[in-house]
């Protein structure tokens, strides 16, 4: 029971923030007859389930919001923004009471009290139309009903196809008047020897669900009257054959009974009547009796776990296949070559498609966001509309789950400092509904979300200021646009006048960014005073694949992220020892770099060539000396585990082709652990 | 297979025993999940002395624990003899997979339990919470280990270096 209640708890999750998504798609259309539809089908499923799992309170509470949506779906109330704040306050509530230990949590009871009496008031404010309310739902029904269900026992005559009726016609014909099942039986088929091609053996189980009642069936044998043995029965006021439950037992039936038990028959339409009745009424306007119930297969549920070792599988055997492509290689066998590249093949597609499972559409997350924008400007009285664009491209679900926060605290603060208030816009001459647009796309192996404002945008002259004023650069200090902008991110730095309860408690972009760096994202600021502030967001598609550049440094192998990768040069071992102050001279350009053979303390000399890869770190670039570098390697990431946790400047470990084990680098934690004063950060 | 033969497996006796310099150890067999030939180690920068690198085990990055270091003896030389004992400890209520690296693998010996013999609390070298026990044999004794706790802690396993830095030295030559 334990486990249902777990699922019931997963999936009414699911039903809530459907909920959530549909009311705030409602605000916009309030007239929409399919959204009150959804939602009043989604609180059904809900209360159902509570009730089922022993969610008492739930049930209740449910009840009562249903009661609300059932006024409006007959037109006798009108959705507005009171009704929208009290269903979505109850969203958040449902939340509670489903997480809900033990019964006697006095907040929620509080709370429960608080918002049935204000469903009530609305209710009440509705006496009227709520008996009226209840006079239309038969009518829903009769337009139900007009589906009706036959069973249909059709026994030709041997001597049938004498009168030249083929009965296959008439099972067509009748077919047409509806949804149908039809069992054709053999058990009156004699031996082979017996066997007289003339005659008909076979008859027919069929049932049929249609609205042209008994007297089209009737008239579809009005010629083969005499021909044949025709029983036909109705079964139901509705229509079964939608029910995926009848069909099945009456196909379980049909298998094991020679002959349709029609007394047992009609008992169990009659249970499932009553089942239907009840699961069916509020459905009942969007159900007419087409084919319909096969969406639910389209997608099934698999728990994330399954997928994780799915994909570590997937890794595994990508390493497998790198190092079986080694070794056809190095074997000059055609056939080998051959089955090799068709591995290859097969595992990069495997790959892909396993790494797609996993990625769902940004869209996933929006509703908070929406909400957060409709509740924000509503205490800010700010008006602002949330726009999105390009909500379908698909990000990995650890990242989409880990870029929550971040986002979130971009949103609020774009609506608290960035967004102005309504008189100032009016007079700057802006439109009086402001607009925060969140923007995805791919952009190469990357997926790029931007979030901007029309707002007052930011002032670099201004953080500079600031900046100095707080010791966090010297006075005397140049910084181009998109430095200044980067200082934004540093700890401690809000601009913001006054300490909101939004937002502004110089907490905020610094944990934004490390957010964002967690997930091997970079982010950065661009605004434009009085036109507004574009945050641009860039994210790797995964997080257990990366591109990089294998180096090597002795018998060591190392992996840099090609992301972080700007050049790479060819340098004199003599040149780089009798560097002064670790300086070297690139493209013209003074680069500091760091030795890592003498970091790692890795034994051996180093070659008489040597090489240097420059890498991005913050706006400044630093060369890392290696002794040769091998090639771009796409490398699958793994842990190092837990007695490796200290380690800081190694981020994980990719298995090579040849079975050994290269370490990949953190170069902005290397860099930043090893950073001393003798380099010159920013030179 | 009754829960009392699953609750057998469980407590076997069965040890894998094998040797440090001239010294024998055991751990139990429930804990050994395989034995590996050396193979190339990669060293992880930066990381204590006793975490000698990572190999690949099966498409994983398994870290190997120089035994050796971390009993007080000099790094493990590699001969045909060595070996890496893949085991599954318990740290901190999680598991993990490590390996050890040993001189030689020696045997796989039964010991009821009134043959084990507790540890004398003076007199040896170890520390006594990481030795379960002692296992006499003809010509010595092997020490029998208490592998959870041993990886629970970066320290290393030798209690009074000072006296008896001499005796070990010696006798491994």
């Amino acid at each position: 029971m334990e486990k249902f209640r777990e699922k019931f708890i997963e999936e009414a999750n699911d039903l809530i923030n459907e909920l959530e998504k549909v009311l705030l798609a409602l605000e916009n259309q309030p007239k929409n007859p399919d959204l009150i539809q959804q939602i009043f089908r989604v609180m059904h499923s809900l209360k159902g389930g509570s009730a089922m799992f022993g969610f008492t309170k739930m049930d209740k509470f449910t009840h009562h919001l249903e009661s609300i949506y059932d006024l409006i779906r007959n037109s006798k109330l009108e959705i507005n923004n009171d009704i929208l704040n009290i269903t979505l306050a109850s969203v958040d509530h449902l939340r509670s009471l489903l997480q809900e230990k033990d019964d006697e949590d006095t907040k929620n009871k509080v709370q429960n009290d608080l918002l049935v009496a204000k469903i009530q008031e609305i209710i009440n404010e509705n006496v009227m139309a709520e008996s009226n309310g209840k006079t239309i739902q038969p009518m829903e029904q009769r337009q139900n009903k007009e589906h009706a269900t036959y069973y249909l026992n059709f026994k030709p005559h041997a001597n049938i196809f004498n009168f030249g009726t083929n009965p296959l016609y008439l099972i067509d014909e009748l077919c047409d008047l509806g949804q149908y099942k039809v069992f054709p039986r053999f058990d009156h088929l004699p031996g082979i020897d017996e066997l007289d091609a003339t005659k008909c053996f076979i008859y027919w189980d069929i049932f049929l669900a249609t609205n042209q009642g008994i007297n089209a069936i009737s008239e579809v044998f009005i010629f083969a009257d005499d021909q044949c043995d025709l029983k036909v029965q109705k079964i139901s006021e509705f229509n079964l054959l939608d029910e995926n439950t009848f069909i099945g037992i009456i196909e379980e039936s049909v298998r094991s009974h020679k002959e349709i038990d029609l007394d047992q028959m009609m008992l169990l339409t009659h249970d499932l009547e009553k089942i239907y009745e009840k699961e069916k009424e509020p459905q009942a306007q969007t159900k007419s009796g087409g084919a319909s119930a096969d969406t639910s297969i389209s997608s099934i549920r698999v728990s994330s776990q399954k997928l994780d070792d799915l994909i570590n599988w997937v890794s595994e055997l990508v390493t497998i296949q790198a190092r079986l492509s080694l070794f056809a290689q190095e074997n000059d066998s055609a056939e080998l070559s051959a089955i090799s590249e068709e591995v290859e093949k097969i595992s990069r597609r495997l790959r892909d498609d396993v790494f797609g499972i996993r990625l769902i559409p940004i869209e996933t997350m929006l509703t908070r966001f929406q909400r957060l924008v409709r509740e924000l400007s509503q205490e800010l009285d700010k008006e602002v509309v949330f726009k999105t664009e390009g909500t379908e491209t698909e990000l990995d679900k650890n990242i989409i789950e880990m870029l929550a926060d971040p986002l979130m605290h971009i949103i609020r603060n774009s609506l608290d400092h960035g967004i102005e208030s309504a008189e100032e816009r009016k007079i700057l001459g802006k439109p009086k509904k402001s607009i925060i647009l969140l923007k995805a796309f791919y952009s190469g192996a990357n997926v790029v979300i931007q979030i901007s404002d029309d707002g007052r945008g930011i002032d670099p002259e201004k953080i500079k200021n600031y900046a100095i004023a707080k010791g966090l650069i010297g006075a005397e200090a140049e910084l181009t646009k998109s430095e200044a902008f980067d200082l934004l991110f540093l700890p401690g730095f809000s601009t913001a006048q006054k300490v909101t309860k939004v937002s502004g408690r110089g907490v905020g972009m610094d944990v934004v960014k490390r957010k964002i760096t967690e997930i091997r994202g970079e982010v950065e600021i661009d605004s434009e005073i009085n036109k507004g502030t574009v945050l641009t967001i860039k994210l790797p598609l995964t997080l257990s694949i990366i591109d990089g550049l294998l180096v090597q440094m002795s018998d060591t192998k190392f992996i840099i992220p090609l992301s972080s990768v700007d050049k790479c040069y060819e340098f004199k071992h003599k040149v780089l020892e009798n560097a002064i102050n670790n300086l070297i001279r690139t493209d013209e350009k003074e680069v500091a770099f760091l030795n890592l053979r003498q970091m790692f303390q890795i034994e051996g000399t180093p070659p008489e060539t040597e090489h240097v890869v420059v890498v991005q770190f913050g706006t400044a670039k630093i060369g890392l000396s290696v002794d040769t570098i091998i090639g771009q390697y796409q490398a699958v990431l793994k842990p190092l585990g837990r007695l490796y946790k200290k380690q800081n400047s190694v981020s994980g470990a990719t298995i090579l082709g040849d079975g050994t084990v290269a370490l990949v680098l953190d170069t902005n934690k290397l860099i930043s652990q090893y950073a001393t004063n003798e380099i010159k950060i920013g030179g | 297979m009754d829960d009392t033969q699953i609750q057998n497996i469980n407590n076997t006796n069965t040890f894998l025993s094998f040797q440090l310099g001239k010294e024998l150890f055991a751990l139990n067999v429930s804990k050994v999940l395989t034995i590996l030939e050396m193979k190339p180690i990669t060293k992880v920068p930066n990381s204590p002395e006793y975490l000698r690198g990572v190999i690949n085990l099966r498409g994983n990055v398994l870290p190997v624990i120089d035994m050796r270091i971390k009993f007080g003896m000099s790094a493990t030389e590699f001969t045909t003899n060595t070996c890496i004992i893949v085991l599954s400890v318990e740290i901190e209520g999680e598991t993990i997979q490590l390996g050890i690296l040993v001189d030689s693998v020696d045997s796989v010996i039964e010991i009821k339990d009134t043959e084990i013999e507790e540890s004398p609390t003076i007199g040896t070298k170890y520390k006594v919470e990481f030795i379960q026990g002692m296992y006499h044999l003809e010509d010595g004794f092997i020490m029998l280990l208490n592998i959870d706790l041993i990886f629970s802690n970066d320290e290393l396993m030798i209690a009074q270096e000072v006296e008896t830095n001499a005796s070990v030295s010696n006798s491994e030559k």
